[in-house]
């Protein structure tokens, strides 16, 4: 179990039911603000009056890549199909990221109001809640808290009276860390092998069996709860301009109150760090990891980016999984770059082919610079392929793969010139040094 | 919209009746039957069915009823192109679109038959405002779209796509072995057929390419054993003895049990056409042999009184046996019905032009080279100094050189010749024999011939100087030889061969005294008949007869030239192999086929790249070449004896056995290297100096080399060969396979770098729901996919049960049978599974050529019309001499592209000297 960090956002909403004493107890929910949103949706706004709140509120997707939740929802709700879908992504893709299978565990009946709007802003009669197969607790909540619902015809064939009829199914899913991206998990569903469907066509126009759906993180179905419930305006007032209302962050490495935090967005990343209590006394805050094992490696100096999607794509970053990972002077940027280009590698679905070779081979340009067995022009390979991937990648994955490395170089030159120039770590986590000896001609001689 | 129309409302003459009556027709039944089989199930298993209409109205009916079929018209699109605006249809993508108009976008997951799948992301282009370039397979075109296909762009991205796949790809296109020799032996071919014991069948492809295996097991100097890939796990095979073994086994057969040599292909009727080839050496013999194969009537003329050329007058007894080995192998081709006429000499008992009158078609002058070079030193004219080719014609008639024993002889040359004069002077007992090359001991032009013989020189007695040149010939007052005086040379720059060029070091003169002096510093073709015998015939500037590398036409139609007379004096299986394509040039030619195109086609198609080995072969157990045994000393210089002891039918089977069989099936197929031409290697990287500093533009010096897969080849299933090392995952199988096939035997198994499309648990295809229907080997990219090549020897068919029901062809996975005029049933003799070199050379010109060719015409075509030709569109594609040639292109002939080069057969830069096999030496030189 993560600690979850108090008093972290000025207004608590995706925890707000957090420390409730049974999160399946759907009564106790219900006198806590469960499903207002959805009986106002139901009775006074419409499935169009759903649509304008939520792109009222300026809603952008928590799952990383910060769509605005409600195009997704228009474009879905105007596609021509017999049927559609709402799926909610509650697999938590990040190994060490907890923050969506702790919702799912702390306040289900959130994620499934916030899934009944979906469904019933798009019209759609059949919704899924995909829930990683291991996080064992979570899928429990999920189906007591489904059967709960039905029972009190919150859910199911007729919800609160109106005739909108809402099937719900708790998908465990196992696979793999691609499951993350909203097309790998739909083939997942449909039975197959997890890979990505080139986009467009996205998923809002033709997603699962080939049918419009929506497919969200748990986390901004909680919020669209919210935001129906108690308003848009409220929501925007919340977090940054661009990119309103909370989110869910794990902080993890060397903090001295590691745990879950909710903090809205825009804030600081200095301020994110002061929330686990601080890089402990005697280390040295080296580098920020933002964004999960994909993400980007910050250097001390980016402490007053705001964690909000454009701004840390633009220092090399991104929102991914929302860990933020510390790292002090013990570690060794390298080291962290190649472990995680390898394990980004390792994950790939092998679908395309920048991703499969490529992205392995950004991985052993990154081991070669740790055991000192560079080549020649491996720093403009690492630059060049980079660019490859990017440009001719299929998903997300694939793109983001180049950004350990990549945010490794540009930040952390210095340390990587140790290793490449003067066989040495810094941090002495690597040893550049082996072949040193050796192989004389193959150091990077034409750096400069 | 076509929906809405109702019946009444169409006038006749439109589309809208068409499409109104189906849609009227499938919406009435819909009402009753469906709601009443909806009513007879219990509601509680019932799944929900949204498509069967709620109630009955017709908005429900419309809003729910799914329309599969496309309207009967799309509504066209124009998007620009390229800067060419083009017209597709709504719900086409860029790819289609481009496609229809004939614009080539490369690809290698796209399968037309299925929506794009994005797999390979080489279908990338540039569409105008957005940020990362889409791949052309799954995005829609849309109206006004501007896309741009070969920006640098994109083109580096499909090259670094190529190099990636490239740095996991661990197969060869064509084998080392095969690619270095001259006449491009299926060598893996019939080392296959000697492992399994089947000797007949190995002579049989070999002779696909070179009609005499038992002649070239004997003199060949075996380029290809230099580049074979075993090298890396122990020893290079011993490909030469191999052929050797399975020649003399099918010249065994012949004389001692009366089994016919095998031909290599079926024999074609008579065309009624006569070709004259003049000289019967091996390029002549060669050159017969496939004429009369191609059902052309030759008339071999020599000179000599008995045929062989320089096979008989030039190599002596103890390399080539004539009665046993030359003789039969030579009776081959007469016995496929070539005549063989001797004692008539061109320019002397008749000119080309009697020729030609006498009702020849074709005229195929392969004379070879006899005219010895001169040292063109003081003294060469003395009485002892002999033209090392007239010397060994008398010894190998088995005649004793007047004089020759107890001399001192000395040898003035490192080629073969000098070779032979050495060591048939020791055999006819000349008192101290001694060898003498200006350059050194390593230069010695192959591997396999002098530099080895000279050892077994060595232990017969003869001495060697290496790197002295001789200064002048030292005589009496009778102008006889008393001694050679040399002078000491040093290496200096490499010269165009890329052998360092030898200069002399003044002040070390010495001299040997000697009786005799045999001179073997090459030979030149004897032209002295061109001005009474030849018209229209010219001799270039070296001295050669002048024709075309490609389809050795001369000045003068209808003549053509091949051998050691075009190219100067070579080795016995470069001529062999210039006869061989002297023959498909002169069937070309007989047959009206246009060989300005063929010219073309052949010169673009020579840069071929080889994908070297990435890992070295770790698992291969060792297991040393089996070298042939030979005779002592002692007993072989006391005659002509063929000293070598062949092969025991064990070690024949035993060597090949070791062969590793690195080759693909898909070669002509396969578009990765299709593409791999187009995008990593162009003309100039080829080139040696090229290979230098930064620069990695050919995919062989790869970028991205690290680690890589080698996956075991499969071969379990009877009709379907996987070779998943040749696989590039773009998973085109696994979705014929599941989406048209319906059996899902494949499908992209583990993860990241280790993803494979396989089957479930790597198991053979046996074990899978497989039909063998072949659709996956049919739209396999690559060769890791392959109908197995299986060898049936005759399909017979009885035709008196043939209902003519067609099921065969219908079943056919390989279109072997087909519905032709008469009935569909096939009566091809099926011997020829294997690789076949004129099919190959038939799809290239459909594959990687086309695409060339019709880069050409455009640019040929934009510049007619004014446009400007971007050098960027060209470079990587053409040849320089294409694009001058589309440049500047008033006149888009055949002529003006071809002319003025000619890729030999050896290709790269070719030295003026004329020394045997100058590559096996350049390739010493990185």
């Amino acid at each position: 179990m993560v600690a979850i960090l108090p008093g972290s956002a000025e207004q608590t909403i995706l925890l707000a039911r957090a420390d409730a004493a049974d999160p399946g107890d759907l009564d106790a929910a219900v006198r806590a603000g469960a499903f207002d949103g959805l009986r106002r949706a139901v009775r006074e706004l419409g499935p169009q009056g759903v649509i304008a709140a939520i792109r009222a509120a300026g809603l952008r997707g928590r799952g990383g890549a910060g769509f605005p939740t409600g195009e997704k929802w228009a474009a879905c709700a105007v596609a021509l199909a017999d049927r559609r879908y709402v799926v909610a992504n509650g697999y938590g893709a990040d190994p060490a990221v907890l923050t969506d299978r702790t919702l799912l565990e702390r306040d289900p009946y959130a994620v499934l109001e916030g899934l009944a709007l979906a469904a019933f802003a798009v019209d759609a009669h059949e919704a899924i809640v995909a829930v990683r197969a291991e996080a064992d607790l979570a899928v429990r909540t999920l189906e007591r808290a489904v059967l709960e619902a039905e029972a009190a015809g919150l859910l199911g064939a007729d919800v609160l009276g109106s005739g909108f009829e809402l099937t719900v199914t708790i998908r465990p899913v196992q696979g793999a860390y691609l499951l993350g991206e909203e097309t790998v998990l739909l083939k997942a569903l449909e039975g197959k092998r997890g890979q990505p469907e080139q986009r467009p066509p996205y998923p809002a126009e033709k997603g699962l069996f080939g049918r419009p759906t929506v497919v969200q993180n748990v986390q901004t179905l909680a919020a669209a709860a919210w935001i129906v419930a108690n308003g848009a305006g409220r929501f925007a007032a919340l977090g940054s301009k661009a990119s309103p209302g909370t989110t869910l962050i794990q902080l993890s490495g060397s903090l001295a109150a590691p745990g879950i935090a909710e903090i809205p967005l825009g804030m600081s990343l200095g301020d994110v760090l002061a929330l686990g209590g601080g890089v402990p006394d005697g280390h040295r805050l080296k580098a920020l990891l933002v964004g999960g094992p994909s993400g980007g490696l910050l250097p001390p100096e980016l402490l007053d980016t705001p964690y909000e999607y454009d701004a840390l794509r633009a220092v090399g970053a991104h929102v991914g999984s929302g860990s933020i990972l510390v790292a002090d002077e013990r570690a060794c940027v390298v080291d962290l770059g190649k472990l995680l280009t390898r394990f980004c590698a390792d994950e790939a679905c092998g679908k395309t082919i920048p991703c499969r070779i490529g992205t392995r081979r950004l991985a052993e340009i990154g081991e070669r610079l740790a055991n000192g067995t560079s080549r020649q022009n491996d720093l403009q390979l690492l630059d060049d392929l980079g660019h490859d991937v990017v440009e001719s990648a299929l998903c997300d994955h694939e793109r983001l793969t180049t950004l350990p490395l990549a945010s490794a170089l540009r930040y952390f030159r210095a340390e990587v010139d140790d290793h490449l120039l003067r066989s040495t770590c810094p941090a002495g986590v690597c040893h550049p040094t082996v072949v040193a000896a050796a192989m004389p001609a193959q150091r990077g001689v034409l750096l400069s | 919209m076509t929906l809405t129309t109702r019946p009444d409302d169409a006038r006749p003459g439109e589309t809208e009746p068409l499409a109104a009556a189906p849609v009227d027709a499938r919406l009435a039944p819909v009402e009753n039957p469906a709601a009443g089989r909806r009513d007879n199930r219990p509601d509680a298993l019932a799944p929900r069915d949204t498509l069967t209409p709620l109630d009955g109205t017709l908005a429900e009916r419309l809003v729910t009823t799914q329309a599969p079929q496309r309207p009967l018209s799309t509504p066209a699109i124009r998007i620009e192109v390229d800067g060419r605006v083009v017209e597709g249809l709504e719900g086409q993508t860029i790819l289609e679109v481009c496609r229809d108009n004939g614009i080539e976008i490369p690809t290698l997951c796209y399968e037309p038959k299925l929506p794009g799948f994005g797999a390979c992301r080489m279908c990338v282009v540039e569409v105008e405002g957005e940020a990362h370039p889409p791949i052309s397979c799954s995005r829609l075109a849309e109206a006004g779209m501007v896309v741009r296909t070969q920006t640098d762009e994109v083109r580096r991205l499909r090259r670094t796509n190529l190099e990636l796949i490239f740095s996991d790809h661990n197969a060869y296109c064509l084998p080392p072995c095969q690619n270095k020799c001259p006449s491009h032996i299926d060598i893996p071919g019939f080392l296959k057929a000697n492992a399994e014991g089947n000797f007949r069948e190995g002579a049989r492809i070999f002779k696909r390419t070179i009609p005499f295996p038992s002649v070239l097991g004997r003199v060949c100097p075996a380029p290809c054993e230099d580049h074979c890939r075993r090298d890396e796990v122990d020893e290079a095979i011993a490909i030469r003895d191999s052929h050797r073994y399975h020649g003399d086994q099918v010249l065994r057969a012949w004389t001692e049990d009366g089994v016919e040599p095998p031909v290599p292909f079926e024999q074609q009727p008579k065309t009624g056409r006569r070709v004259a080839v003049v000289g019967s050496g091996p390029a002549g013999m060669a050159a017969a042999y496939y004429l009369t194969i191609a059902g052309h009537e030759v008339t071999v003329f020599e000179r000599d009184p008995e045929p062989g050329g320089m096979l008989r007058y030039g190599i002596p007894q103890y390399r080539l046996p004539k009665d046993a080995v030359l003789e039969p192998e030579y009776e081959a081709v007469t016995l496929l019905g070539a005549k063989v006429e001797c004692g008539r000499e061109l320019g002397k008992d008749f000119t080309v032009d009697d020729l030609l009158n006498q009702g020849f078609d074709a005229v195929d002058i392969a004379i070879g080279c006899y005219d010895t070079n001169k040292l063109g030193i003081p003294g060469e004219d003395a009485e002892g100094v002999i033209d090392g080719l007239e010397y060994l014609r008398v010894a190998t008639l088995g005649l004793e050189y007047p004089g020759h024993k107890g001399s001192r002889v000395v040898v003035i040359g490192g080629g073969f010749t000098s070779m032979d004069c050495t060591r048939t002077s020791i055999r006819q007992g000349a008192a101290d024999v001694t060898l003498v090359y200006r350059r050194d001991m390593k230069d010695m032009p192959a591997a396999n011939g002098p530099y080895e013989e000279l050892h077994e020189a060595l232990e017969e007695g003869a001495q060697a100087i290496f790197q002295a040149g001789p200064v002048r010939v030292l005589t009496d007052d009778h102008n006889k030889v008393t001694g050679v005086e040399f002078i000491r040379m040093r290496l200096g720059e490499p010269d165009a061969s890329g052998r360092r060029r030898p200069e002399p070091a003044p002040g070390t003169e010495f001299s040997i005294p000697c009786d005799r002096v045999l001179l073997a510093i090459g030979q030149g073709p004897d032209l002295a008949w061109l001005p009474t015998g030849g018209h229209g015939l010219t001799a270039d500037k070296r001295g050669r007869l002048s024709a075309d590398a490609v389809t050795f036409a001369t000045a003068r139609p209808g003549v053509f030239a091949s051998g050691d007379v075009r190219i100067g004096a070579s080795t016995v299986v470069q001529a062999v192999a210039e006869g061989r394509r002297s023959a498909y040039a002169i069937d070309a030619y007989l047959r009206g086929l246009d060989l300005e195109a063929i010219r073309t086609r052949q010169t673009l198609a020579e840069p071929q790249p080889v994908f070297l080995s990435i890992v070295p072969f770790t698992g291969e157990r060792k297991e040393p070449r089996h070298r042939l045994r030979q005779l002592p000393v002692e007993e072989r210089i006391q005659s002509y004896i063929a000293y070598e002891i062949p092969y025991t039918r064990s070690e024949a089977v035993a060597e090949s056995t070791r062969c590793l069989q690195c080759t693909c099936e898909a070669i002509g197929y396969c578009d990765l290297r299709r593409l791999g031409i187009e995008y990593g290697t162009t003309l100039a990287t080829l080139e040696p100096k090229y290979h230098q500093g930064a620069g990695y533009r050919s995919v062989t010096e790869n970028r991205f080399t690290g680690i890589n897969h080698d996956y075991l080849r499969d071969d379990s299933h009877a009709f379907i060969l996987r070779e998943p090392a040749r696989c590039i995952d773009c998973g085109r199988c696994a979705q014929v396979c599941a989406e048209v096939v319906g059996a899902s035997c494949y499908d992209f198994m583990r993860i990241g770098f280790d993803t494979l499309v396989t089957t479930p648990l790597d198991m053979s295809l046996n074990d899978t729901p497989c039909v063998s229907c072949g659709r996956c080997a049919e739209t396999c990219p690559t060769g890791a996919l392959m109908p197995k090549p299986r060898v049936l020897q005759k399909y017979d068919v009885d035709e008196s049960r043939c209902i003519l029901c067609g099921i065969c062809v219908d079943a056919c996975p390989y279109d072997a049978l087909r519905c032709g005029p008469d009935n569909e049933l096939s009566h091809t003799d099926r011997v020829d599974p294997m690789i076949d070199l004129i099919a190959i050379a038939a799809v290239d010109m459909e594959t990687e050529m086309t695409y060339v060719r019709r880069e050409r015409d455009w640019a040929i075509r934009a510049q007619r019309e004014g446009r400007i030709v971007p050098p960027d569109r060209l470079l990587p594609v053409l040849p320089p001499q294409l694009v001058a040639a589309g440049n500047g292109g008033s006149h888009g002939d055949g002529h003006a592209l071809g002319s003025g080069h000619g890729a030999g057969v050896g290709g790269g830069p070719r030295g003026d000297e004329p020394g045997p096999m100058p590559d096996a030496s350049q390739a010493r030189h990185p």
